[in-house]
C-alpha cells in the first residue's frame, strides 16, 4: 500500500513519463499485480475461481467434449445407415441417440463454445482485466455444465430423450412419452438457457462498460461486433424457447393444457414458441463464426478489411432478419399463404447481408499478399461449404420445394453444411489462430494442414450424398431402410466420410495435446496481428494488461505511435478495472472487480435442486427458490473485502482527463 | 526511447449512479430478458384466445354463468396499491441519490410492506379467475402470466429486505446507494409490466 501511495503522489505531479521510467515503475508494481489478481487454491478455490479465461477454457473444453461425444453419437447413426436392413442399434436407441446427437451439437456445444470464445477474447481485444460480472459468469458455467451432465445422466441410464432435438409435441408430449425422457430434455433446455443469457448479459455489459480508452464504437474489432450482436439476439430469442420448455414441463408433470387440444391448447404454438428461438439459434451459432473470420482474414492478409462499417452493418441486418424466418421450419403446418410468402420472401433476403460479407473478405484477399496458413484454410473451407449450404438455404426458403424435400435427407445435408461449414470450420481455424495466445505454444502447421483436408474431404463425403438421398426420398430419422430404395451405395458412401471426418477431429486431438507441451514457443505476437489480445503476454498474466492500453484506431497495434499516452492510477492491491463510457469510451469510473467466491457455485447447485428434482414434483421448485435466494442473499452479504475503502469515496466525478490528440487514429 | 503522456485515472470515483456502473447495465438487461419474456407470454394468451369461441370458456355447473371473466376485486385491488408503492420507492430512488439515508430507509420500509401486501393480494387473484392451471388452456396461460409476475413481485420483495438489512445495519456506501437506485428501476419495471399484464387478463375478455 504505502510504496503505491508514494508512486502514486510522484505520478501525480507529472504529466509524462519516459520509457525506462515506465519500465522501472511496472516491474516494481509487478509483485504486487500478480499476488492481487492470483487465483484461490484447493478444491473450494478451483471452485471458486472467477477469471474469465478459466472459466472461458474451461467452458471449451467442455463443449469440446461434448462435441466429442456427439461426433460419437453421430458416427454411430453413420454405422446403423452404413447398409439396409442393418441391425447393430434397435429403433430405440437409434431414436435417443439421433435426439442426443442434436441436443449435444446445439445446446451443449455449438451456442456454449461460441460464448466461450467471447468470453475468453472479448476482454482481451477491448482491452480489460476481466469481464464486468466475473461471477455470474463462473455461474453461468456452472450451470450449463449440471445441464449436459443431466442429459447424458439420462442417455446413460436408458432414459435418453427420444423425440427429436425440438422434440415436437404431441410426439413429446404426456399422451406419447410417458416416462421421464422428455423431462430430462426440457430441464436440459432451462439450463443451457440460462446459461446462455447469462452469458449473453456478462458480454453485453463487458463490451459497453469494459473498453479500453479511445476504443469509440467506431473501432470495436469486428469479432466484439459479432459476439455483441450475437448477445443481444440471445436476449431475445432464448426466453421463447425456455417458455416452450417450462410449458412442455408443465403440460408433462402439473397437467396443464398448452399444448392439449382436447382443452383448447395447441400443438402449433410449441412449433411458433420453438422455432422463434430456434432459427435465431442458427444465427446465433453462425455470427460469432464470422466474427473469426474477420481478424483471421486481416492477420493473413495483411492488409485493412475492406468495408469495415459494411460488414458490421451486415452482421446487424443479419440479426434483424434472423428473427423473421422462423416460419420457414413450419411450411408444412397450415400458415396461411400470405405468411408463408412474408416468411419465405425473408428467407430470401437474408442472403443479401451473407453474401455482402463475403464478398468483403473476398475483396480483402484480393489484392493481400497472402499467408497461406491452417486458419486461412479453415476459412477458405468455410467460404466452399457455407456457399453451398447456403445455396440450397435459398431452395428450401420456397414453399414448393420445401414440401417436397421436408423432413428428408435434403435438410439434414443443408442444415450441416451451414453449420458445420458456417460455424465449425471457422471454429477450427480460430482453435488454430488463438491457441498459441492461449497456451503460449503454436500447433503444427503440418498436422494443421492433415487436420484441415481429412475434415474437408470427410464433411463432403459424408454430407453431399445426403442431397441426393433427400431428393430420392430418405426420410430423417428412420432407423434402417431396405435394399430394394437403391440407398445402399450412397449412404454406405456417407459412412465412410465419416470416419474421415472424425479422423480429421483426431488430428486436431492429438496436435492440441502435442502442442501444449512440445509446440514451437508462440511469443506474444507470432502472427503479427493487429488487436490487442496480441500486445500481452501468452498465455496471459491473470490480470491481462498491466497497464490499460490506449487505443488509437481501428487497428490498435499497427496504429500505435511511439509515444502512445499510458493509463496510470489503477490500484494494485485491489482487482481495480477501468470503467468507461459506452460510445467514446472516456475512463468514468475505477470499478472493483469482484473476485474468486464460492457462492456462484453453491446457486448453481440449488439451480440443480429446482430443475432436476422439478423433473419428478413441482414443490422442487420452492424447495430449490429458497435454497438459491438463501445463497444469493450470503453473496450478497459474504463478501468481507467488498469494496475499496476510500476518501475519494464521495461521489463526485473527477473531470475527464483523457487528452483526445494522441487518440486519434493514424494511418496504417 | 519516447516520452509519453501519462492518463492518470487515480481520481476517477469508484460507483456512480446510472449509465456510469455495470451494475445498471446488467440490471436493465436482466429487465430485457424479462421483457420479451412476458411479451411472448401474451403473444401465447393471444395465440391460445383463437381456438376458443368464447374466452374465457364457458363453466359446466349451472351455478356459474356462462361468461366467467375474471373478477375485478383483487386486481384492481393490487393494481391501485402497486401504483402508490411508487411513491416510497421513488422517495428511496431520490433519497439514495441525495445521500439521505433516513429518507431511504423510511422509503424502503414502506416498499417492502407494499410487496408483501400485493403478493397476498395477488394470491388471492389466483381464485377470482375461475378456473384452475389444470382446467383448460385458458386457465393454463392466465395462471402463467399471474405466477411469473408473482415470482418478481417476491424477488423483488426479498431483494428490497435484503437492501433494507444492509442500510440499516451496515454502511450507506456508494456501492449500496447504487444498489438502491437499481433496485427502484427493478420495481418501476415490475408495477409497469403489470399494467400491461392487468390490461390483458383483466380487460381484453370484456373488450369480446
Amino acid at each position: 500500500m504505502s510504496h503505491e501511495k508514494t508512486h502514486r503522489e510522484s505520478e501525480s505531479k507529472k504529466t509524462t513519463i519516459t520509457d525506462e521510467e515506465l519500465a522501472e515503475v511496472m516491474a516494481h508494481e509487478k509483485d504486487e499485480l500478480e499476488r492481487t489478481w492470483a487465483h484461490p487454491r484447493g478444491v473450494v478455490g478451483w471452485l471458486s475461481k472467477t477469471d474469465h479465461k478459466v472459466i472461458a477454457m474451461r467452458y471449451i473444453v467442455t463443449a469440446f467434449v461434448f462435441f466429442v461425444l456427439g461426433g460419437i453419437e453421430a458416427a454411430l447413426m453413420r454405422i446403423q445407415l452404413a447398409r439396409p436392413d442393418n441391425h447393430f442399434l434397435t429403433p430405440d436407441q437409434y431414436n435417443q441417440i439421433f435426439t442426443v446427437h442434436g441436443t449435444t451439437m446445439m445446446f451443449l456445444f455449438a451456442v456454449p463454445i461460441m460464448t466461450a470464445m467471447g468470453i475468453y477474447l472479448v476482454p482481451l481485444m477491448i482491452g480489460a482485466r476481466d469481464v464486468a460480472y466475473p461471477r455470474v459468469n463462473a455461474y453461468g458455467y456452472f450451470v450449463y455444465l449440471i445441464g449436459g451432465i443431466l442429459l447424458y445422466a439420462g442417455l446413460m441410464t436408458n432414459t435418453g430423450p427420444d423425440a427429436g432435438w425440438f422434440a415436437y409435441v404431441p410426439l413429446a408430449g404426456p399422451a406419447y412419452s410417458p416416462g421421464k425422457r422428455v423431462d430430462i430434455w426440457a430441464q436440459m433446455i432451462t439450463f443451457t438457457e440460462l446459461s446462455g443469457l447469462v452469458g449473453a448479459v456478462v458480454i453485453i455489459g463487458t463490451v459497453f462498460k469494459m473498453r479500453a480508452p479511445g476504443m469509440s464504437v467506431n473501432r470495436i474489432p469486428l469479432f466484439v461486433w459479432a459476439q455483441l450482436v450475437t448477445a443481444f439476439m440471445i436476449i431475445f430469442a432464448m426466453p421463447s424457447v425456455m417458455l416452450a420448455s417450462s410449458f412442455l414441463a408443465s403440460d408433462r408433470l402439473i397437467d396443464t393444457h398448452f399444448f392439449n387440444p382436447a382443452e383448447g391448447g395447441d400443438s402449433i404454438l410449441y412449433q411458433h414458441l420453438f422455432w422463434f428461438f430456434g432459427h435465431p439459434e442458427v444465427y446465433i451459432i453462425f455470427i460469432p463464426a464470422l466474427g473469426f473470420i474477420s481478424p483471421i482474414i486481416i492477420a493473413f492478409s495483411r492488409r485493412r478489411i475492406f468495408g469495415h462499417l459494411v460488414l458490421v452493418l451486415s452482421l446487424i441486418s443479419t440479426a434483424f432478419i434472423g428473427f423473421g424466418l422462423w416460419v420457414h421450419h413450419m411450411f408444412a403446418t397450415p400458415i396461411p399463404q400470405m405468411g408463408q410468402s412474408f416468411f419465405s420472401a425473408a428467407s430470401m433476403v437474408i442472403a443479401i447481408p451473407s453474401g455482402v460479407q463475403i464478398f468483403c473478405w473476398i475483396a480483402t484477399l484480393w489484392g493481400g499478399k497472402l499467408n497461406i496458413k491452417t486458419p486461412l484454410l479453415f476459412v477458405l473451407g468455410f467460404f466452399a461449404i457455407f456457399v453451398l449450404g447456403g445455396l440450397t438455404g435459398l431452395m428450401l426458403a420456397s414453399v414448393p420445394l420445401d414440401l417436397q424435400v421436408h423432413d428428408t435427407f435434403f435438410v439434414v445435408a443443408h442444415l450441416h453444411y451451414v453449420l458445420i461449414g458456417g460455424s465449425v470450420f471457422p471454429l477450427f481455424g480460430a482453435f488454430y489462430y488463438w491457441f498459441p495466445k492461449w497456451t503460449g505454444r503454436m500447433l503444427s502447421e503440418r498436422a494443421g494442414r492433415w487436420n484441415f483436408w481429412l475434415m474437408f474431404i470427410g464433411f463432403n463425403l459424408v454430407f453431399f450424398p445426403m442431397h441426393q438421398l433427400g431428393l430420392n426420398g430418405m426420410p430423417r430419422r428412420v432407423y434402417t431402410y431396405l435394399p430394394e430404395t437403391g440407398w445402399g451405395t450412397l449412404n454406405l458412401i456417407a459412412s465412410i466420410g465419416a470416419f474421415v471426418l472424425a479422423s480429421g477431429v483426431l488430428v486436431f486431438m492429438i496436435n492440441a495435446f502435442w502442442a501444449r507441451r512440445a509446440g514451437a514457443v508462440a511469443g506474444d505476437n507470432p502472427w503479427a496481428a493487429h488487436s490487442l489480445e496480441w500486445s500481452i503476454p501468452s498465455p496471459p498474466p491473470n490480470y491481462n494488461f498491466h497497464n490499460m492500453p490506449v487505443v488509437q484506431g481501428q487497428y490498435p497495434l499497427w496504429q500505435a505511435t511511439e509515444d502512445a499516452p499510458v493509463v496510470r492510477g489503477l490500484s494494485t492491491s485491489k482487482r481495480e478495472a477501468l470503467v468507461t463510457s459506452v460510445m467514446d469510451a472516456e475512463p468514468e469510473l475505477r470499478f472493483e472487480i469482484p473476485g474468486p467466491s464460492i457462492w456462484p457455485f453453491a446457486v448453481s447447485l440449488a439451480t440443480a435442486v429446482m430443475f432436476i428434482a422439478g423433473i419428478f414434483t413441482p414443490w422442487a421448485f420452492l424447495v430449490g427458490a429458497i435454497l438459491a435466494g438463501a445463497a444469493l442473499v450470503a453473496w450478497f452479504f459474504g463478501d468481507p473485502n467488498y469494496e475499496n475503502k476510500s476518501a475519494r469515496e464521495t461521489g463526485e466525478r473527477s473531470q475527464s482527463v483523457s487528452p483526445p490528440r494522441e487518440l486519434q487514429p493514424k494511418e496504417v | 526511447m519516447s516520452t509519453r503522456t501519462i492518463i492518470d485515472v487515480s481520481e476517477l470515483p469508484h460507483h456512480e449512479f446510472d449509465t456510469y456502473d455495470p451494475v445498471w447495465w446488467g440490471n436493465n438487461l436482466l429487465l430485457a430478458i424479462e421483457t420479451s419474456m412476458f411479451a411472448i407470454l401474451v403473444a401465447t394468451y393471444f395465440y391460445l384466445r383463437q381456438n376458443f369461441t368464447l374466452w374465457p370458456p364457458p363453466v359446466a355447473q349451472l351455478t356459474a354463468t356462462l361468461r366467467p371473466l375474471p373478477q375485478l376485486t383483487y386486481g384492481t385491488a393490487n393494481t391501485i396499491l402497486l401504483l402508490l408503492s411508487l411513491i416510497p420507492i421513488v422517495m428511496t430512488d431520490l433519497s439514495a441519490r441525495r445521500d439521505n439515508r433516513r429518507v431511504s430507509q423510511i422509503g424502503l420500509v414502506i416498499a417492502i410492506i407494499c410487496g408483501f401486501t400485493a403478493l397476498v393480494l395477488r394470491s388471492f387473484e389466483f381464485s377470482a379467475v375461475y378456473f384452475r392451471w389444470d382446467s383448460n388452456a385458458y386457465g393454463s396461460i392466465v395462471w402463467f402470466i399471474l405466477g411469473m409476475h408473482m415470482l418478481h413481485l417476491a424477488v423483488l420483495t426479498t431483494e428490497a429486505i435484503v437492501l433494507a438489512i444492509w442500510i440499516f445495519t451496515r454502511e450507506y456506501d456508494m456501492k449500496h446507494r447504487v444498489d438502491i437506485v437499481t433496485l427502484a428501476i427493478y420495481w418501476y419495471w415490475v408495477v409497469g409490466i403489470w399494467l400491461v399484464l392487468y390490461a390483458v387478463v383483466y380487460f381484453t375478455p370484456r373488450l369480446g
